[in-house]
């Protein structure tokens, strides 16, 4: 290459002759080679690349894919309308409605306390809470659950960043307390938890939906993806055979007589003894599904299923159903009633001290006579008088498989002592639930057959009755209730002008579930039906523990009248058609 | 020395020349000039794709349409610097290397702003940013090239002079950047720096000396500290994107998912769900050719790769044809800084290289970023069309 260059400091005469194409060869040599080098450099590079693109595509193709596919895919469940309970005549004590979860994403909201201090207003609740629920790195938090439409056309209209909203269904009791022990209630996740919520969820839940699609990191739906869904299915109506009116009307009195008495509770049951239609079940103190979560659990279940209690002298009735109908005694059979009465060892009394009486059958009912009851189920065989006391339902349970709900406690022949049958006429040594005694008289009051209870208005399976006992003896019986209301008898105070009403007192001791012993307290009930000549309704009332010191008659009476008398007439029950018979 | 008169081999126009100066037009590379027209054009489909979700009710064709200006001043930079008189070119080189200082330091102005942690761009009346370290990447390229041809005709290399002079000039704007923490236009400036050095013929100790000294000041950054753990983050979390949990991991992951899901052909324009979703960060810009992987597959990112080594390809046939040096090195100079570009561009997207977030040359969403694209093309065929005259 030296050979040929050219001289070294060319003079301007040299340059001219000769100005291009090159004043001077380049040293291309060097540069060449390393212009070269970049350029395989560059190929390298872009082998490299090619490859790569082809183990990302082509190799990893699918499962890249798959991993992209997965990213972006959300599934949303579309809750089903929870399906509305209604009374039976279609009045809804439950029902479900729009509403809206309020939602937030932490990380667009700039200043918490300024959007809580606009959200305060509408959604309620503390600035500071609302403000730390606003606070932080999460991308979905929930402000406030369920709010109503109304609500969120407020919050909406604010156009606050960050704060969004999905859609949801509310619970909501347009009766409030009304029955809200037989409807129960849900939780914050509208699963039911108690009453017909709870046993029907199933049924009123429906079958969720679910909308599937693809969104973006943002998570905004992509335009241009796929989407697949399922249309929820709703829950299905239950429509029960309370009726609203009389139930508000039996709570009422309920509350009242609980109050005035300074009693723990109490229960009310209202049947319809043809259909076995529960009308209403009234528990005192009662709760507000709408909040649940303010109420005291022991008011939530329903306390005429759920607590069971040794029926005293209301039980009578089927002792002398028992022996009417196998014909160990006429009502007018004398027995002489003493003052005491030894059994086993066991010495029995009445509720009050009195000499030797000659008292028929009638009377010794009238007067609630322990002793006289005892000697008038002598007359029959024990074995046959446990069996009625089956088939009235007694320690079976009452087929509503209603949560908390207790079968009572007979105990089985084969662990009787020599004082259970005495004991068992009337009415202790077993315990029963509310719903169980009114069935008894619901079966006297339907010419002896028993239907079983029902909540249920649209029940596929309308249960057959069966007779417990004969017609002429379930009229002969109620016409001896009849006199329990006259006003010679223990209830003068449960009579109703215009009807002809039949029932029973009983003041039951109270057993101390912590000493296992009877600690002075009673449980006064009066069980009714009118009108006698063919009853359409039964009433029973129970009051637990009373702190003032009154029979059954006197505590639970009035109410019964009260209910009952608004019953009638709610069904439209015609007046007296005949009259007592002497 | 007879090799070294000939004229380089592939050049068209010999019988022409001696007719005279031909027409402009005549003397272009329109391959050049299609290749990077042909990416441009595409660009605009992708960056429509990736963008127009990102105006949740406003003018989904916001960026497009601000994507296409900038396309279109690019265009019209390139045809002017293309036209410059050459000796005007090297006389105003010293006035643009002032003006790309100046730039840099507005940025440390109140003017400056800071995007994705980089203090890189500066705001202009009008809503617009421009990123200075773009345009001082045309100013290295022009410094340089204008200090190692400035040697004696007799002188068969830059001088140590020269070299030490040029780096010194080129230490100032790469250490204003890296002020910044513009990682990747560092790097860029370094590679310029590196390529035209070897190319202008100085000793190979300053070739080997550069490459060995820019290693042992990256590993003694790293080991006193300087460099922040967010920047180490960011630069290893290639290896191993889906065990990290950084930020940068996250948009490896992500852009190697888009990419995968696209397959041989891709989902189809406008319908790869990974870009309409918005997974991909800043994908109308640093991350588009997640878009071109995603939505057009294997083959539609094989023909952008194709396209961009056709550019690579002719502008180092303008750089080997070049018979001046001061041509040759602006046309190494403009070769390596788009070469290294797009590999560090597209290596990132597919998880080779470590993410600096540098724009894909004549294809990102970005102004400056196309200005400068098409003014490093308008500079290569102004070297072609001056050899050619």
């Amino acid at each position: 290459m030296s050979t040929a260059a050219p001289p070294r400091r060319p003079t301007p005469a040299q340059r001219r002759p000769q100005p291009r194409p090159i004043a001077r060869p380049l040293r291309l040599g060097n540069a060449r080679r390393r212009a070269g080098v970049l350029f395989i450099a560059a190929i390298i590079v872009l082998s490299a690349f090619a490859v790569r693109l082809l183990e990302i595509q082509a190799f990893r193709g699918d499962v890249l894919a798959a991993a992209a596919v997965d990213q972006r895919t959300t599934t949303l469940i579309v809750l089903a309308n929870r399906g509305d309970i209604l009374d039976i005549n279609g009045v809804p004590l439950a029902s479900s409605v729009q509403a809206r979860n309020v939602t937030a994403d932490q990380t667009l909201i700039e200043d918490p306390y300024a959007t809580a201090r606009d959200l305060a207003p509408i959604i309620g609740g503390s600035l500071t809470e609302i403000a730390a629920r606003l606070s932080g790195d999460r991308r979905f938090v929930y402000v406030a659950k369920a709010v109503s439409p109304e609500q969120w056309r407020q919050i909406d209209a604010l156009g606050l960043v960050g704060i969004f909203s999905e859609r949801t269904t509310k619970r909501i009791y347009p009766a409030d307390s009304v029955a809200a022990n037989v409807v129960g209630f849900v939780g914050a996740d509208g699963k039911g938890l108690g009453g017909v919520e709870y046993v029907f969820d199933d049924v009123l839940a429906g079958t969720d939906g679910w909308r599937s699609y693809e969104r973006g990191a943002g998570g905004a739906a992509i335009p241009t993806a796929d989407m697949s869904h399922e249309d929820p299915v709703a829950g299905s109506t239950v429509r029960l055979t309370i009726d609203r009116d009389i139930q508000y009307v039996a709570q009422r009195a309920l509350a009242n007589e609980v109050a005035a008495s300074g009693a723990e509770s109490g229960s009310i049951v209202v049947m319809d003894p043809r259909t076995g239609h529960i009308l209403a079940l009234a528990t005192a103190p009662t709760f507000d599904p709408n909040d649940p979560g303010s109420a005291d659990p022991a008011d939530m279940g329903n306390r005429a299923l759920s607590d069971a209690f040794e029926p005293g002298s209301t039980a009578k009735v089927m002792t002398f159903a028992a022996v009417l109908e196998e014909g160990g005694a006429a009502p007018s059979t004398v027995f002489k009633v003493p003052g005491a009465l030894e059994r086993s060892g066991k010495t029995f009394h009445d509720a009050s001290e009195h000499g030797t009486y000659k008292w028929d059958l009638t009377t010794i009912l009238s007067q609630s006579s322990n002793i006289g009851t005892i000697l008038a189920a002598e007359t029959i065989d024990q074995t046959v008088y446990y069996d009625y006391l089956r088939k009235f339902g007694m320690g079976e349970p009452t087929g509503l498989n209603f949560p908390g709900e207790t079968q009572g406690f007979l105990p089985p022949m084969d662990e009787w002592s020599g004082t259970t049958f005495p004991t068992l006429t009337f009415g202790q040594g077993f315990s029963i639930n509310a719903v169980q005694i009114a069935g008894a008289f619901a079966t006297i009051a339907n010419d002896g057959v028993r239907v079983p209870p029902t909540l249920y208005a649209d029940s596929a399976t309308a249960a057959e009755g069966t007779r417990v006992i004969s017609e002429h003896t379930a009229r002969t019986l109620r016409e001896i209730l009849e006199k329990v209301v006259a006003d010679d008898g223990t209830a003068p105070m449960a009579g109703i002008p215009g009807y002809r009403v039949g029932g029973k007192t009983g003041t039951a001791q109270v057993i101390n579930p912590e000493c296992a012993c009877y600690d002075g307290s009673i449980i006064g009930s009066f069980i009714g039906m009118a009108p006698i000549e063919a009853p359409e309704l039964v009433v029973g009332v129970t009051i637990v523990r009373p702190k003032i010191e009154q029979l059954g008659g006197e505590l639970a009476g009035p109410v019964f009248r009260e209910v009952m008398t608004y019953a009638l007439q709610a069904r439209r029950v015609a007046p007296v058609t005949s009259t007592p018979s002497g | 020395m007879s090799a070294d008169l000939q004229p380089p081999a592939g050049r068209r126009f010999i019988g022409a020349r001696q007719e005279g100066r031909l027409s402009y037009w005549r003397r272009l590379d329109w391959i050049l000039l299609g290749s990077g027209l042909i990416l441009s054009a595409g660009s605009s489909v992708f960056v429509w794709s990736a963008s127009r979700s990102d105006l949740a009710g406003d003018d989904p064709q916001y960026f497009l349409n601000r994507h296409l200006i900038n396309i279109g001043i690019g265009v019209v930079l390139a045809v002017v610097i293309s036209r410059l008189d050459y000796r005007l070119l090297r006389a105003y080189t010293p006035l643009i290397y002032g003006l790309a200082i100046v730039g840099i330091l507005l940025v440390y102005t109140p003017l400056g702003t800071t995007i994705a942690g980089a203090r890189a761009w500066v705001k202009i009346p009008g809503g617009f940013t421009l990123q200075p370290s773009e345009l001082a990447k045309v100013a290295i390229v022009l410094i340089l090239a204008l200090i190692l041809a400035e040697k004696r005709d007799a002188e068969a290399e830059p001088r140590d002079r020269d070299v030490l002079l040029a780096l010194a000039l080129a230490a100032i704007p790469i250490g204003l950047v890296l002020l910044q923490n513009d990682t990747g236009t560092v790097l860029i400036m370094c590679t310029i720096v590196i390529a035209m050095v070897a190319v202008s013929g100085a000793r190979t100790r300053w070739v080997a000396g550069l490459l060995v000294g820019g290693a042992t000041a990256t590993v003694v950054a790293w080991q006193l500290g300087f460099v922040k753990d967010y920047q180490i983050a960011r630069l290893t979390s290639f290896v191993n994107p889906e065990e990290a949990a950084t930020t940068a991991s996250y948009n490896a992951t992500q852009a190697r998912i888009a990419i995968g899901s696209g397959g041989m052909w891709g989902e189809g324009l406008f319908q790869g769900p990974q870009t309409q979703g918005n997974f991909v960060p800043v994908n109308e810009s640093d991350f588009i050719f997640t878009v071109i992987g995603e939505e057009v597959g294997f083959v539609g990112a094989a023909i952008t790769i194709a396209l961009l080594s056709i550019l690579l390809w002719r502008g180092m046939r303008i750089a080997l044809a070049s018979t001046e040096l001061f041509g040759r090195l602006v046309a190494a100079g403009v070769v390596a800084w788009l070469a290294f570009q797009m590999f560090e561009n597209i290596g990132m997207a597919l998880g080779i290289m470590p993410i600096t977030g540098v724009p894909l040359p004549f294809v990102s969403y970005g102004g400056t970023s196309m200005f400068a694209s098409w003014i490093a093309l308008g500079l290569l065929e102004n070297v072609r069309i001056h050899e050619q005259s």
